[in-house]
């Protein structure tokens, strides 16, 4: 599945408009162009696999330019909060909504809306939703700028500086990434909470301190809440990044580079979700 | 009949037009001259609607068409074919099927005609071989010939080049100016060509209009240009470095 | 500083859907009667519809999956293995299928279209069509906006579908609740058709969204290859937000 992993190699000049990569491989037939794009997956991930040890090399061992990752914290965080707040805002209003109707099929009984949608959002919702939106906000515009940056040769000029461009451009903003991610999901999960809460009062009468309930959280809800936001935000800068620097193409080549970032970044999140949630079921059954 | 009145356009603050005026006889191969950033192209845009000017009118055959809205822009963008600066073609679609679009639209040919038809059109530029073709797979001369095609495919009366033969290797520029030459001469269409390319200007111009710092230095024949006492004018058709031409 | 920034931050937004309202009246007119291109109308589906199958697969089974880990918990709780069907249906048919389903589209077709589109622009090739008197808007704005539309529908009904299965087996998997005691769950009456129509309405609006905003961001691309990032950029951001709003708008209008 998903040639849109693989890294753009032959551009064939004849549709530029449809991704020149899956094109190219029309004339392979069913059976050859599912081997094509296994062979692109697995190409794909080892690059992925790449960018992510040699990002982890350089915030151990990499020179540290001062104000980098503060001003990509910046970037990535106090510029994404209007936007995640709306749309996490909307979120929690649009799933209390729905668990509320959901409840009143079979007993009109909310006592317990509040207490199971707090346990859902630090479990899962909070994170997972708050990362891809912020892999639509934050994963587009590190492809858009790195995309940019390599298509004007830039990258090339910083080769030229012997400074490895993942050290100088990847790794601020893993690091700020992994710290926002964190603290915007918080801050996102709490304002989902509290418009839930006033959905709930107003659309089902459920009274606000009913609502407010956090005794279903336990130590394995937080953890594996956790655990996702680590893993997102790592996740997005190190997806959206390799996407960026595989820009192939020139002008137009910036634009594919955002749009494989968006989608990329957003499977990675719901393949991540899968597999920590899976195994978070495993070691906290309650 | 193509005449321009006291043309006025600017930019937000930035005037680049001012009070421009001149006629263009009907049959004629006629260039608009000046330096890069003058305006030239800003001024053919005003005859097919993709600019509008300010103030000042634009005569096309006995209607001024400065205030047309894009709705009636249609029938003069018929009347009045454009070859943009980088060819434009259609990057998704073949050769042929680039000249076939117009064919399609205009015409109300089914798909199987146009291509067919548009295979016809290519031959006329030469280019009959490279139909099934993608336009980024050619270099800037074949692009330039089948752009032609494609403008005339709807059987315009006047043809706009927007600097033909910029970016093209000199052999390539010399066969674009043949064929705008042979365009006026074999069908009698008006061609309005802008360009600073002096060895298109004195091969084939029948009429030459400069533009300078936003108004008409000079119009004239290719004689009247060669003739000229205009210091301004002198600098720029020889190509000097020094003088008093200022950008 | 900070109410300017608010203010002028309303005014963009006002002004793009000012801008989106016009092009919607402007593809509208070209439908009655119909003024669109059917070759370029069949291109579209095929290179939005059928390119886009693979990753609204993966995204459905894996949602399905995600569901079902999430309602186990719940399920575990009060023993209730026979309504796990229904508890990951629900949000799942209603929800959680269309909404992912058309996030996954914004990335791909919505901001694919955007940087089609602006490429175009940048490129004079939007001209190109002008000069050749051929409208822009029911050649080229028109077909996509239809395609867009319908493709997200049928991507929804198809991930719906999946989802489920996706569901089923994640249930049989790991809490052994076997995919017929989840069909049951499904079937038993506690759902019914107005659920999946609801899910499918939404498809339609966020579709619209998808379509609007896609095409005005790329109509309204300026400065050249930054700027079609920058539009890319626009677009996803401004589909994300609009899908959320909407959804919200069209989950308290449609009601239960």
């Amino acid at each position: 599945m998903t040639p849109t992993l693989a890294r753009p190699n032959a551009s064939s000049p004849h549709e530029p408009e449809l991704e020149p990569l899956e094109h190219a491989y029309e004339p392979l037939g069913f059976v050859g162009s599912l081997g094509a794009a296994g062979i692109d997956l697995i190409v794909g991930a080892r690059e992925l696999y790449s960018v992510f040890v040699r990002t982890l090399h350089y915030v151990v061992r990499g020179r540290r330019e001062k104000g980098a990752v503060i001003r990509q914290m910046y970037e990535i965080g106090n510029r994404s909060f209007l936007f995640l707040s709306i749309t996490m805002g909307f979120i929690g209003m649009i799933l209390v909504y729905q668990a509320g109707l959901q409840a009143k099929r079979i007993v009109p009984d909310f006592t317990l809306l509040g207490a199971t949608f707090l346990e859902l959002l630090v479990r899962d919702f909070a994170a997972s939703l708050g990362a891809l939106m912020l892999a639509t906000r934050v994963g587009a515009g590190i492809a858009a700028e790195i995309g940019s940056m390599v298509v004007t040769e830039q990258i090339d000029a910083l080769r030229m500086c012997a400074a490895d461009p993942i050290d100088f451009l990847i790794k601020p903003r893993f690091l700020a990434s992994i710290v926002m991610t964190l603290v915007l999901v918080v801050c996102a999960g709490a304002i989902s909470f509290v418009a839930g809460g006033l959905t709930a009062n107003i659309a089902f009468d459920v009274p606000l301190r009913t609502f407010f309930n956090h005794e279903l959280v336990d130590f394995g809800d937080m953890a594996i809440g956790l655990t996702k936001c680590l893993a997102y935000g790592a996740a997005i800068p190190i997806v959206s990044g390799y996407c960026g620097l595989s820009t192939f193409g020139g002008s137009e080549g910036v634009g594919w580079a955002t749009t494989r970032a968006v989608v990329n970044t957003s499977l990675a999140i719901i393949i991540l979700n899968f597999f920590i949630s899976g195994a978070g079921f495993l070691v906290f059954p309650g | 009949m193509i005449q321009f009145k006291n043309i006025v356009k600017s930019f937000g603050p930035k005037p680049v037009l001012n009070d421009v005026s001149f006629d263009v006889p009907t049959g004629s191969v006629f260039f608009i001259i000046g330096a890069s950033g003058v305006g030239k192209s800003v001024l053919i845009k005003h005859l097919v609607g993709l600019l509008y000017r300010d103030s000042g009118e634009i005569w096309l055959d006995d209607e001024d068409i400065s205030k047309f809205d894009e709705s009636r822009m249609g029938a003069i963008r018929k009347k009045c074919a454009m070859v943009f600066q980088h060819s434009t073609l259609f990057d998704s679609m073949t050769c042929a099927e680039n000249v076939a679009l117009p064919l399609r639209k205009h015409k109300h040919l089914s798909l199987r005609e146009a291509l067919a038809e548009a295979r016809e059109r290519l031959k006329v530029v030469r280019m009959q071989e490279f139909a099934d073709r993608y336009p980024p797979e050619m270099g800037d001369g074949m692009r330039k010939r089948v752009a032609i095609a494609r403008a005339l495919t709807v059987d315009p009366k006047y043809v706009l080049f927007d600097e033909p033969t910029t970016s093209l290797d000199p052999v390539s520029a010399r066969r674009v100016d043949a064929l705008i030459r042979e365009l006026s001469d074999k069908l009698g269409v008006t061609s309005i060509v802008v360009s600073h390319d002096l060895t298109s200007l004195f091969a084939i111009a029948d009429r030459i209009v400069m533009l300078y710092r936003g108004k008409v230095r000079l119009q004239g024949s290719r004689a009247d240009f060669k003739s000229t006492e205009d210091g301004v004018v002198q600098q720029f058709i020889h190509g000097r470095a020094t003088g008093p031409f200022e950008l | 500083m900070a109410a300017e920034a608010v203010g002028a931050w309303f005014l963009e937004i006002a002004e793009t859907t000012g801008a989106m309202t016009v092009l919607l009246a402007k593809v509208l007119a070209r439908l009655v009667p119909p003024r669109v291109d059917a070759r370029e109308l069949v291109k579209n589906l095929y290179k939005m519809g059928v390119r886009s199958l693979p990753i609204v697969a993966v995204t459905a089974l894996f949602t399905g999956a995600i569901m079902v880990i999430q309602a186990a918990t719940i399920v575990k709780r009060y023993g209730a293995e026979g309504l796990l069907g229904w508890g990951a249906g629900f949000g799942t048919l209603r929800e959680i299928a269309p909404l992912l389903t058309a996030l996954m589209i914004s990335g791909r077709v919505g901001a694919n279209n955007t940087a089609e589109l602006g490429t175009m622009v940048v490129t004079e090739q939007l001209d190109a069509l002008r000069v050749l008197a051929i409208d822009p808007i029911s050649f080229l704005v028109a077909p996509r906006f239809i395609a867009i539309v319908s493709t997200l529908f049928m991507m929804t009904l198809f991930a719906d579908a999946l989802a489920l299965l996706g569901a089923a087996y994640t249930g049989d998997a790991l809490l052994g609740v076997s995919p017929t005691t989840f069909y049951n769950g499904l079937t038993s009456g506690l759902l019914n058709f107005g659920d999946v129509a609801t899910g499918l309405v939404k498809s339609v609006v966020f579709g619209l969204v998808i379509a609007l905003t896609s095409c005005h961001f790329g109509l309204a691309t300026k400065g050249g290859a930054p700027g079609v990032g920058r539009a890319v950029n626009a677009t996803v951001m401004a589909s994300a937000a609009g899908i959320f709003v909407l959804d919200y708008l069209t989950s308290f209008a449609l009601g239960d």
